[in-house]
């Protein structure tokens, strides 16, 4: 005579969620670096696009200290006024990526409309700050042009159109990737173990020697690697809100929710059926650690899937994460459903190819 | 006192050669930790793959000189990768995420620049990060700037004259995979270590060696070399990647060769520790995982800490990662990354690895096998 199925499905669940809870280190461990992970990039916001430089102003006439002003108000770096030998030393302590420096004929050459050189120079280590600083120079140029009005020479001007309807700071933009790797590290690592484990300590063969049908178990498994990476996600999300990095409104609390879920149900089939194929922890742990990382770079990591090479955006159309990242985006920085249904979509097919996967996988390793 | 030494030699051997031997006994995690360094690479070096460039997409609705020098200057100003398309296509393409921008010359360009009269060039940006949208933002008036510097010399006087201080640029790619390197060697010396150790408590063999008159400095001593052996592996793999696929050929091959293995020992040398600590290898892999990432962004990977904010700066020399990655830059570039001197480096690397070694050591002999 069979066991009621919902009793078995409760125990399993009970069970395996326990024992992920009474492992305080695995749970920290899990947990930790993505909290550390957050906290550095907030850390480091301050800095991101901001090159520290130092200014040496030469020029004391009226167009000279215009051009000060404009470098200090563009917002493009983060300035020290120097005079020129502190500056050097700046620049020699590599405490400045560059040294701007105002001639002090600059006022006398910008008014007999002869070529008036600011000088930069630059500790050229990587074309990223480099390309940062051949940038932002030009810019506070034409910021000062511009502040002519139309007395200025220069024509060309810009006119900005944003797609989206608000600019997300960097680290608030890396949370929701962050919560994505989160969810696929633990929901394939918690899965896989708690699935392999069985085999390795033989207690599998408890469980099909007990009256428990094998679906019942297989549900009760899922079902807690589920419902443990499920909140591990939700927390980081809170945690996110209450730091005011990301705050869905109103309906978008659900839609966020339902990502989340999706994403946890999709990581949880595949460590489920890694560790029903393995049935030894040890390979599955690096394997799924492994799998979890090349699915969230290959989704474009924490950056902007756009600026990859057309071949590596191919690759992340196929990889379930871009859409849990593109939705999640969409949800809680814009409140938008912008191709929600794409995104649901693909995810739940996901979801069910990975959980069918789960269980086959499960049924052979019981069966042999 | 010299049968002492001899014993102690036997016992690190001994314990060296059971350590890889059990690695050798579970194949799947030795060979995915073997590769593990050079997976680090790929992976952390897809970041900075695009090279910074903005995929733009250029409606040229003018085709005339002027908007042909206008399009040149865009294409010269480290900022775009640029393609021409037509408005539907553009729209198309950024409504789809395919590219981050575009740009549209109207059809009166030239017209209006030869009888001096304001011309506005739209930019619409996908502006998903500040970071990212900036870099457009700066970029198009670079290459306005350009192009009047080409067009108009005499209109537009103020221009900027660079100097640089290193003879030639280098790439982001170059600059970016030395850094990784040492993350690479991070993950491989604390995982081979760290699980080596925290396998032992959890088979419960450490009991053995424990109750053993073995000494522990020498267990430890002895454990490390077995995973100092398994990840020299790893990072020869990833030397050859390094070198000869991504083309970074070091300036110091001496200096690579010697920060590499030093920077293996203190790794190799904190998984021990770690690994002891913990006792759990499932744990430990964990953690040793999630670590990477954060200690990658907080290390001076993508530049001196010194541009960083504060905060970060004094995180960071806490660690001994942000320490080989200025040894290892200046290995492979010369560059300089910060004002401490090869020297102090060095001697700071080293004194990390002795303490590490004689912490590991003292943890071990202050455990029990109650734990």
């Amino acid at each position: 005579m069979s066991s009621n199925p919902m009793r078995t499905i409760w125990a399993i669940f009970k069970k395996d969620l326990s024992i992920w809870l009474l492992n305080k280190r695995n749970l920290a461990a899990t947990l930790a670096p993505p909290l550390v992970f957050l906290l550095v990039q907030a850390l480091g916001a301050v800095a991101v696009g901001r090159s520290p430089v130092a200014l040496v102003t030469l020029d004391q006439g009226p167009k000279g200290l215009q051009m000060q002003q404009i470098f200090h108000q563009a917002d493009v770096f983060r300035i020290t006024d120097a005079t020129p030998t502190q500056a050097q030393q700046l620049l020699k302590t590599i405490q400045v990526v560059a040294v701007i420096t105002i001639p002090a004929d600059f006022t006398q050459r910008v008014d007999a409309h002869a070529n008036s050189p600011v000088n930069v120079t630059v500790n050229n280590l990587n074309l990223d700050f480099t390309n940062d600083i051949r940038r932002s120079v030009p810019d506070a140029i034409t910021q000062f042009y511009q502040a002519q009005g139309s007395a200025s020479p220069i024509k060309v001007t810009l006119s900005e159109q944003d797609l989206r309807s608000r600019d997300v700071q960097l680290f608030q933009y890396s949370v929701l990737p962050t919560i994505v790797l989160l969810l696929t590290l633990s929901g394939l690592v918690t899965s896989s173990i708690a699935a392999a484990r069985e085999w390795e300590t033989r207690t599998i063969k408890e469980m099909l020697l007990s009256p428990a049908g094998r679906a019942s178990i297989i549900i009760g498994k899922v079902l807690s690697a589920f419902t443990s990476t499920f909140l591990l996600g939700v927390l980081v999300l809170l945690l996110g809100y209450v730091l005011g990095w990301t705050q869905p409104e109103g309906i978008y609390w659900l839609v966020s929710l339902l990502i989340i879920a999706l994403v946890a149900l999709m990581s949880t089939g595949l460590g489920v059926a890694m560790g029903a194929a393995l049935q030894r922890t040890q390979p599955v742990i690096a394997i799924s650690i492994n799998v979890a990382f090349y699915l969230f770079f290959l989704a474009g990591g924490i950056g902007v899937i756009a600026f990859e090479p057309i071949w590596l955006q191919n690759i992340a159309a196929f990889i379930p994460l871009t859409y849990g990242v593109h939705a999640l985006e969409q949800a809680i920085f814009y409140s938008a459903s912008d191709l929600l249904g794409r995104d649901v979509l693909v995810l739940s097919v996901c979801a069910l190819v990975a959980l069918g996967l789960g269980v086959l996988s499960m049924r052979r390793g019981i069966a042999s | 006192m010299i049968q002492r030494m001899l014993y102690n030699g036997r016992v690190i051997w001994a314990c060296m050669k059971k350590d890889i031997k059990s690695a050798l006994t579970e194949r799947v995690f030795t060979i995915i930790s073997v590769f593990l360094p050079l997976n680090f690479l790929i992976l952390l070096s897809l970041f900075v793959v695009s090279g910074g460039l903005a995929p733009t997409a250029v409606v040229m609705q003018d085709t005339g000189p002027y908007a042909q020098q206008f399009y040149n200057a865009m294409a010269h100003a480290h900022s775009f990768a640029l393609q021409r398309d037509s408005a539907s296509q553009a729209e198309q393409l950024i409504t789809a995420g395919r590219i981050v921008a575009v740009v549209t010359i109207p059809p009166d360009f030239d017209a209006r620049i030869q009888s001096n009269q304001p011309v506005q060039v739209n930019v619409k940006i996908n502006n998903l990060n500040t970071d990212f949208t900036n870099d457009i933002r700066r970029a198009v008036p670079l290459s306005i700037t350009t192009f009047y510097a080409k067009a108009f010399p005499n209109v537009v006087s103020i221009t900027t004259s660079e100097h640089d201080f290193y003879q030639q640029d280098t790439g982001y790619i170059p600059y970016l995979t030395v850094s990784i390197l040492v993350i690479a060697l991070v993950m491989s010396g604390l995982l081979q270590a760290g699980t080596a150790s925290a396998r032992e408590w959890e088979n419960a063999t450490m009991k053995e060696l424990m109750l053993s008159p073995a000494s522990r400095w020498a267990i430890v001593i002895g454990k490390m070399l077995g995973s100092f052996a398994l990840s020299l592996i790893a990072v020869v793999v990833v030397l050859a990647v390094l070198i000869f696929i991504i083309g970074v050929y070091p300036v110091h091959w001496g200096e690579v060769i010697g920060f590499t293995a030093l920077t293996m020992l203190i790794f190799i040398a904190w998984g021990t520790l770690l690994g002891t600590l913990i006792k759990q290898s499932q744990a430990f892999i964990a953690l040793a995982f999630g670590t990477a990432l954060p200690l990658f962004f907080l290390s001076g990977a993508f530049g001196p800490i010194s541009f960083n904010t504060q905060a970060i700066q004094v995180i960071a020399q806490i660690f001994p990662v942000y320490y080989a990655i200025v040894l290892q830059q200046h290995a492979f570039h010369n560059f300089t990354l910060n004002t401490y001197g090869l020297g102090t480096n060095i001697l700071v690397l080293c004194a990390y690895a002795l303490g590490l070694v004689i912490l590991a050591a003292i943890v071990l002999r202050r455990s029990t096998v109650a734990n």
